[in-house]
C-alpha cells in the first residue's frame, strides 16, 4: 500500500532485534535453550542472545511491580523490555474501570521505567477494533491517560491505515507499529510509516494465512521467513525507517518451534550487511 | 512426600479455573432477575435453614456460609433467597468439564463447587502457551455458559489455588516458574488451603501471620510451635506441592457425611451417638467398595457460626466401624474445646487404600478381629437388603430420624 504521509528524517538510528516473548518450553526442544532448561532460567539465557524482548504476559494479567522488578534483575542493565498493555484496556474494556486499571498498569511497569529499561508499551488493539467514532474516542482517551509512557500502537484492522491517523500519532509522538502479516482481508497492511522520531517498531507475525484465524496460537504463528523475504523488508522499508528514527525495535512473533529466534538472528545479519547499527548483546 | 525444597522435575503448567460463588453464579444464569439483588442460596421453609452460598454483595454485608437464614436476612435485608439445586450445579460442572476436556487428559474436579485443575504441561506445541489456553478457556466458558471463571497459572496446584483466592471474585494471575516463594511470602496464611485452625492459632500467637515468616522456620522449629510435625505446612508456605493433577477417573473416593442437629447441643452422649451414626454409614460404604481409608477428619460447626476441624492418619488403613469410631472419638475430644453448642458435625474419610486382608499376628486379637468382621458383614448385608434404618446400635437411636446425610460422591457424575 502506497501512503502519502510525509515523514520527518533524522540520523540513522540504532536497531534492537528480539522476539515476542522468551518463555516457551518448546524452544528447549528446538535447541534454542540447552536441554533441561527450566522456565525460570530462560530469561538470563535469552538475554545472552538478544538485547530486547516483548513481555506478553502483561496482556493476560496486570503487571505487578514486585514481579517485574525480580524479572528486571535477571538481565543486564542494558537489556530492554517492551510490555503489552493489559487486555482490560484494549480488548475487554469496562468503561467504569479502565482509568483505574491504567493507573494500576503504570504502577506495574514502574520498575522498568525507573531503570530506563522500558523501551515501549505495546498498545495492541483487537481485530474487531475498527475505526468507528466510539473506538476513536476510547483510543484518544487511552493515549491521553498513558501519555507519559513510551507508547507504540498496533492496529489490526485495516480501517486505521489512514494518513489522518498517522498525523495524529505524530502530533502526539506516539509510535505506529508496522506489521508483517498474511495478506488477508481487513488486516492492517505492511507499511513503513514512522510517526515518532524517537522510535520505530516492527512486528513480524508470520504469513500463515491458513492458521491466522484458527484461534490457536500454535497455528497462527507457525511460519518461517525466508532469507529473501527478510532481505526485502530490510531493503524496501527498514533502511528508510532507520533513517527517520533514533531507535528501532524489531520483534519476531512466529514463536512456534523457535522459528522466531532463527529469523531474528537472520535479520541481525542482514541489517549488519547493510551497515545499519544493530544493538548486540 | 514434601522435601522442603523444590523438586527437580520437569516444569509443570497447572491452570486453576474457579467460578466464584458457584451456586449463585449458576442460579443467576438460570434466572437473570437474580442479578439485580444480593442473593442467598438456602433451603426455604425450614425453621433452621442454613446459608448454602451467597453472592459477593451479600458477603459484603456479613452473610456467611452455614449461617442461619434468619440471621443472614437480618444482615442483608434486601437479599433474594433461592433454594439450592444440586442437580443444576452438577450439570454446570459437567458443562465446564466438557469445555476444558479437549485441552488436557489431566483435569481434576476437586469439590463440584466450580473448581477445576487443568494440567497443561507439555501441551504448548499443540495448543500454544498455557496462559493463552487459560484465557481462551475463560472466554469460551463466558460466552457459552455465561459463567466468568477466575483463572490462574502456576507450576503446581497449591500455588495456583492460592493465586485464585488472592484475586477472587474475578480476575487472573500468572505465577511464573521460580517465583512461587516470592509470590507467596507476603500473603496471609488464611489464603492457604488445608491449614487447620489450631495451626493458625498457634502461629498467630507468635505473630506469624504471613507465609514468608513461616517459610523461614526449620521443621524442628515449626514442630515446636504447632505441637507436632507439620511437613505439609512447611512445603505449602514455600510453594512446594508435588501432588499431581488427578484425572477424573483416578479421583479418590472421598466420603463426606454431615449431621445437622435438630437442636444445637453440647451433650457428649448426643454428639458421640451422632458421630457413631456417621461412622457406621461411612464404614458401610467403604466396605462395600472394598476400601479402607488412611485418614479421617472431623468438622464441628458451632451455634455462633465458628468452625473447627481436625484430621488424623489411620495406620493401618481402616474400614471397620470400631476403629473408625475410636479415631473419630479422639478427634472429637480434641476439637470440642468450647462450651458453645454444636450445630453440625461433619465426618470426612479420605486417602483410600485397598482394604486390609492380612490377618493379625496373634491369636487373641485375630479371633476378636474375625468376630468383629463377621458381625459387620452381617450388619452390612441386612442393611443392604432391608435399608439402612432397619438396624442400628442403641447409642445412635436418637439420631436415626433426624440425620441428614449429604454425600459427595465425585465419581458418580457422568462427564461424558
Amino acid at each position: 500500500m502506497e501512503n502519502s504521509f510525509k515523514q520527518t528524517t533524522s540520523a540513522t538510528g540504532c536497531l534492537f532485534v528480539g522476539t515476542s516473548g522468551y518463555s516457551y518450553t518448546e524452544w528447549v526442544e528446538a535447541g534454542f535453550y540447552p536441554a533441561g532448561t527450566a522456565s525460570r532460567d530462560m530469561l538470563p539465557l535469552y538475554a545472552k542472545r538478544f538485547p530486547v524482548t516483548e513481555l506478553n504476559y502483561t496482556w493476560y494479567q496486570m503487571p505487578k511491580a514486585a514481579a517485574v522488578e525480580r524479572q528486571r534483575r535477571q538481565v543486564p542493565a542494558g537489556f530492554r523490555f517492551t510490555a503489552k498493555l493489559t487486555r482490560t484496556l484494549t480488548h475487554e474494556v469496562d468503561p467504569r474501570k479502565w482509568t483505574a486499571q491504567a493507573a494500576e498498569y503504570r504502577e506495574g511497569v514502574a520498575p522498568l521505567r525507573q531503570s530506563g529499561q522500558l523501551a515501549a508499551v505495546l498498545v495492541q488493539l483487537p481485530p474487531s477494533f475498527s475505526r468507528t467514532p466510539a473506538h476513536r474516542a476510547h483510543l484518544a482517551a487511552l493515549l491521553e491517560e498513558l501519555a507519559d509512557l513510551p507508547l507504540a500502537v498496533e492496529f489490526r484492522h485495516r480501517s486505521w491505515a489512514d494518513d489522518r491517523v498517522f498525523a495524529e500519532l505524530e502530533r502526539r509522538r506516539i509510535t505506529l507499529v508496522n506489521v508483517d502479516v498474511p495478506a488477508l482481508p481487513h488486516l492492517f497492511p505492511a507499511l513503513d510509516v514512522v510517526t515518532n522520531p524517537d522510535l520505530c517498531y516492527i512486528r513480524f507475525h508470520g504469513r500463515n494465512a491458513q492458521g491466522w484465524r484458527s484461534g490457536n496460537l500454535q497455528l497462527q504463528f507457525d511460519y518461517n521467513y525466508s532469507e529473501e523475504q527478510l532481505a526485502e523488508w530490510v531493503r524496501d522499508k527498514i533502511i528508510a525507517m532507520a533513517r527517520r528514527s533514533k531507535q528501532g525495535l524489531l520483534f519476531f512473533n512466529n514463536h512456534v518451534r523457535a522459528q522466531a529466534t532463527e529469523n531474528a538472528q537472520q535479520m541481525v545479519r542482514l541489517l549488519q550487511q547493510q551497515g545499519l547499527m544493530v544493538n548486540k548483546v | 512426600m514434601c522435601t522442603y525444597s523444590s523438586p527437580n522435575t520437569l516444569p509443570r503448567a497447572i491452570v486453576h479455573l474457579n467460578v466464584a460463588d458457584f451456586a449463585v453464579a449458576v442460579e443467576r444464569v438460570v434466572d437473570s432477575r437474580l442479578r439485580r439483588r444480593p442473593l442467598i442460596v438456602a433451603p426455604q421453609g425450614a425453621g433452621r435453614a442454613a446459608v448454602y452460598d451467597m453472592s459477593e454483595e451479600a458477603y459484603g454485608q456479613g452473610v456467611r456460609k452455614g449461617m442461619l437464614l434468619n440471621q443472614a436476612l437480618r444482615r442483608c435485608r434486601d437479599a433474594a433467597v433461592t433454594p439450592p439445586h444440586p442437580e443444576r450445579y452438577e450439570q454446570a460442572m459437567a458443562d465446564l468439564f466438557r469445555r476444558v476436556r479437549p485441552y488436557s487428559p489431566r483435569i481434576e474436579i476437586t469439590d463440584h463447587q466450580g473448581h477445576l485443575f487443568v494440567d497443561l504441561s507439555g501441551t504448548s506445541r499443540l495448543f500454544g502457551p498455557p496462559q493463552d489456553v487459560a484465557a481462551r478457556l475463560r472466554k469460551s466458558i463466558r460466552n457459552d455458559l455465561s459463567l466468568d471463571p477466575i483463572w490462574t497459572l502456576a507450576a503446581n496446584k497449591l500455588v495456583a489455588k492460592v493465586a485464585s483466592r488472592l484475586v477472587k471474585p474475578v480476575g487472573e494471575y500468572i505465577v511464573r516458574p521460580g517465583e512461587e516463594a516470592a509470590f507467596l511470602a507476603p500473603l496471609p496464611l488464611h489464603l492457604f488451603p488445608g491449614i487447620e485452625n489450631t495451626a493458625h492459632q498457634r502461629l498467630a500467637e507468635f505473630n506469624l501471620i504471613r507465609a514468608g515468616q513461616v517459610a523461614t522456620l526449620s521443621p524442628a522449629q515449626l514442630e515446636i510451635l504447632c505441637g507436632r510435625p507439620s511437613p505439609d505446612l512447611l512445603c505449602a508456605v514455600r510453594g512446594i506441592d508435588p501432588s499431581p493433577v488427578r484425572p477424573l477417573e483416578q479421583e479418590p473416593p472421598v466420603i463426606r457425611l454431615d449431621h445437622n442437629f435438630a437442636e444445637d447441643s453440647n451433650n457428649p452422649a448426643l454428639l458421640a451417638g451422632a458421630l457413631y451414626r456417621l461412622v457406621e454409614q461411612a464404614g458401610t460404604r467403604l466396605r462395600k467398595q472394598g476400601l479402607a481409608v488412611r485418614r479421617i477428619g472431623l468438622i464441628l460447626d458451632y451455634s455462633d457460626g465458628k468452625r473447627t476441624e481436625r484430621k488424623a492418619a489411620l495406620r493401618p488403613p481402616a474400614a471397620d466401624d470400631r476403629r473408625l469410631f475410636q479415631a473419630a472419638q479422639v478427634l472429637l475430644d480434641r476439637i470440642l474445646t468450647r462450651r458453645v453448642r454444636v450445630r453440625r458435625l461433619g465426618l470426612i474419610c479420605d486417602r483410600p487404600a485397598p482394604a486390609q486382608t492380612q490377618l493379625e499376628l496373634f491369636d487373641q486379637p485375630r479371633a476378636e478381629s474375625r468376630k468383629q468382621a463377621r458381625l459387620l458383614t452381617a450388619l452390612d448385608r441386612i442393611r443392604e437388603r432391608y435399608g439402612e434404618g432397619v438396624l442400628w446400635l442403641g447409642r445412635t437411636e436418637r439420631h436415626i430420624e433426624v440425620t441428614k446425610v449429604v454425600e459427595h460422591a465425585c465419581s458418580a457424575v457422568n462427564y461424558n
